[in-house]
């Protein structure tokens, strides 16, 4: 008699699911400590639009770590990072911060980089009562209102409008003082914001707005809409965009010969020293936001020490090679977080968070005191002017004198070139 | 017989869903799966024009984005229940659906898929320059505390979503093994000769558009609420549109369980691969899979299974 061994399709299906729940199962088991270290998990944009920051935000990170290792750890347990790639993509970062609290059981959270990837692990943290570091997220609490959120960014405590109140301070203590003003944004997030805050910034003052109009997201030429902005002949010319975006403005400003007696604003990408190198002299003039310059009056306790290891460190990895924008800022965020728990000697939240509400923290980035809302109680977002740039040299970047900060006046370090083109 | 085996299936299915949000309280579980359903749901909507019908859509993004924002909107203004706002979306994005049948009168093949890209691209600009939906610089949607009988929100979503992946999955079979599904097929194979043997060929296109339609957007209808923030980016995200085709497309595009085996494996595949290895390696693993099932096994692993079937049956009786 002939048997005929049978596998139906529904057995062959369940045997897959089966096969696959039990390799998901072994992935996502927790696996066994040799020690207890101090886990702090996070996610990280380390491929996609925003993995160059990403990347050099991670050296950071792990610059501080081994710092604090070296120092006996925190609470007199190493620590140790556990981080995902969220590849840029908001969509992802849900599912990394319940893996990261339920699964591989954190001690604590900080943020990824950018205010799309910080947004949607907001709700997640906020159900856990976190204390949540956040970096270079534009006004995310503004609508969470959370009191355990903490962001380093320096924008100030009215984030959209203090980024740009330098700029609109500078012109208006010029003589004599401008009258009209061009506003031109790129289509996405952060630009928008800025370019929002200058117009607000600018109907308060009483500036003619000739000007006011956005570009599509990474248009790759701008010739023409510069060329209209020069004919709308504005005393200022405020500008939000980004690293591609910025490079084609300055360049087609150049060529065009832009007249306005002062240009700049918003423009991502200048303070990358890549960037600055392509651009060379066609910057001078530019007055522009930026975070920390190698000014003197911004020489931090810890600073050019953390900048010394980054370069090292950054060498090779394809990332900004001094590391001047965002680094310090998140070896800061994380050097908050550390102090506090130290403070605190355990790792109670809420005790944390209060903690970080009522100190005034000494960091690389300078002392950084909280506002109510999680913001820099002050803003110190930079207006630097670019000055005697030469052509081809990337290393005059890392030395004082080429990015003039002109406000606020606490860290000033030099007086405004106006009009900003001779 | 088979109907009830299914429906029966459709009942455990639910159960073992509700039983799951009762008795697991590791909330990555309910990420991680609600992210495979959500690809599922997408996978079989495409498949009931693409797969059934043979009217490629690469347009995908758009119906899930219309979905997304329509909830964005119409959660800002009124404030609505959640299922009434789901429902909403689903039938706006079915309206679009319907133009998008009535556009396939004059356009096949490579050009009815250029047509649907196009008409995502065109919803993507509308968004930008919507400022009430936030437009480039994107929204924020806050989860209301309140998650019905569960004892967080993203339970409530995972159920959600669970409901209607299996209404999704019910429909995509009852098109595929009915008197619809014949003239969806007819319409596939030969779209002039099946309307020279009096199959209604525009009545179905409409239907089939419609359905793929209400169903990307209710897929997109929830994002907004699992994600907090949307954003043009993320909203028509390159690797929505790509998921779509592939999903199916790996599981076999002729019978209604491909997309569905499709979507779990690939899901399962990338989900994993988010924790362990990279999220950027989706898309090339997508890519991977995709290329070597259109090489190797062009009808998918429903195609493979059934040639292994033949293989074995042509072995015995020999």
């Amino acid at each position: 008699m002939k048997t005929t061994r049978k596998i139906s399709f529904r057995n062959w299906m369940l045997t897959g699911v089966l096969a696959t729940g039990l390799a998901v199962s072994s992935v996502f088991a927790p696996v066994a400590k040799a020690a207890d270290p101090l886990k702090i998990g996070f996610s990280m944009a380390l491929t996609g639009p925003l993995a160059g920051a990403g990347k050099a935000a991670l050296i950071a990170m792990q610059i501080w770590k081994d710092d604090v290792n070296k120092a006996g750890g925190l609470l007199g347990r190493q620590v140790e990072f556990v981080y995902y790639d969220d590849a840029t993509s908001p969509s992802k970062v849900p599912g990394i911060y319940t893996k990261l609290l339920n699964v591989d059981k954190v001690d604590l959270v900080v943020s990824s980089y950018g205010t799309n990837e910080i947004s949607p692990a907001m709700p997640i943290v906020m159900r856990k009562g976190l204390v949540f570091m956040s970096l270079f997220g534009l006004a995310v609490n503004d609508k969470f209102n959370y009191d355990r959120y903490f962001q380093i960014m320096p924008a100030g405590p009215i984030p959209k409008d203090d980024w740009s109140r330098g700029f609109f301070k500078l012109a208006m203590e010029q003589s004599p003082a401008p009258k009209t003003i061009a506003l031109l944004s790129e289509d996405a997030d952060f630009a928008l914001s800025a370019v929002a805050g200058a117009r607000r910034h600018a109907k308060r003052i009483g500036l003619k707005v000739v000007y006011d109009r956005t570009f599509p997201f990474g248009s790759p030429d701008v010739t023409s809409v510069m060329r209209a902005i020069k004919a709308a002949n504005a005393d200022l010319v405020y500008i939000g965009s980004y690293p591609g975006g910025s490079v084609g403005l300055v360049k087609a400003a150049n060529e065009l010969g832009l007249k306005a007696k002062m240009f700049g604003g918003g423009m991502v990408g200048l303070q990358f020293a890549g960037i600055q190198k392509n651009l060379g002299p066609l910057l001078n003039g530019i007055v522009n936001y930026d975070f920390w310059v190698p000014e003197k009056t911004l020489n931090f306790p810890g600073v050019n020490a953390f900048l010394k290891k980054y370069q090292v460190a950054a060498k090779g990895k394809g990332v900004d090679p001094f590391g001047h924008y965002l680094p310090p800022f998140a070896y800061a965020y994380l050097q908050i977080l550390g102090d506090a728990v130290t403070a605190v000697g355990n790792l109670d939240q809420k005790k944390i968070a209060e903690y970080i509400h009522k100190t005034t923290f000494s960091t690389v980035v300078g002392n950084v005191k909280f506002a109510k809302n999680g913001e820099w109680a002050t803003t110190r977002t930079l207006q630097v002017q670019f000055r005697d740039v030469a052509p081809n040299d990337i290393g005059q970047f890392n030395k004082p004198g080429k990015r003039i900060v002109l406000y606020p006046d606490s860290v000033k370090s030099g007086a405004i070139q106006y009009p900003f083109r001779k | 017989m088979k109907l009830d085996k299914f429906w029966i299936s459709v009942v455990v299915v639910l159960v073992a869903g509700f039983a799951f949000t009762k008795l697991v309280d590791n909330e990555f579980y309910f990420f991680a799966t609600y992210v495979v359903l959500q690809g599922l749901v997408m996978a079989v909507a495409w498949n009931i024009l693409g797969g059934f019908t043979g009217y490629v859509n690469f347009g995908s993004a758009g119906f899930f984005a219309l979905g997304a924002y329509t909830m964005v909107a119409l959660n800002k203004a009124f404030g609505l229940p959640l299922p009434v706002m789901v429902l909403i979306a689903g039938t706006l994005s079915g309206l679009l659906g319907l133009g998008v049948g009535y556009i396939s009168l004059r356009l096949k093949g490579v050009y009815f898929a250029i047509a649907t890209l196009a008409i995502a691209l065109v919803l993507e600009t509308v968004v930008n320059n919507s400022h009430y939906l936030g437009g480039a610089a994107g929204t924020y949607v806050i989860q209301p505390k309140e998650s019905f009988i569960f004892d967080n929100y993203i339970e409530l979503l995972f159920m959600f979503m669970l409901l209607i992946a299996v209404v999704a999955t019910a429909v995509s079979r009852y098109l595929s093994a009915s008197r619809l599904g014949m003239g969806l097929a007819a319409v596939r194979d030969d779209e002039v000769a099946a309307e020279c043997m009096g199959v209604p060929t525009l009545k179905l296109k409409l239907i089939s558009t419609t359905t793929m339609g209400i169903f990307m957007g209710l897929a997109g209808s929830l994002f907004p609420f699992f994600v907090t923030f949307v954003d043009p980016v993320s909203a028509f995200s390159l690797l929505i549109a790509v998921n779509s085709i592939a999903m199916p497309m790996i599981g076999g595009t002729a019978v209604w369980y491909g997309p569905v085996i499709g979507a779990l494996v690939l899901g399962v595949v990338q989900e994993t691969a988010t924790v362990t290895i990279s999220s950027e390696l989706n898309l090339l693993i997508v890519g991977v899979m995709l290329v070597g099932f259109i090489t190797m096994a062009p009808r998918g692993i429903v195609g493979l299974y059934e040639d292994y079937k033949a293989k074995r049956k042509g072995q015995n009786n020999g």
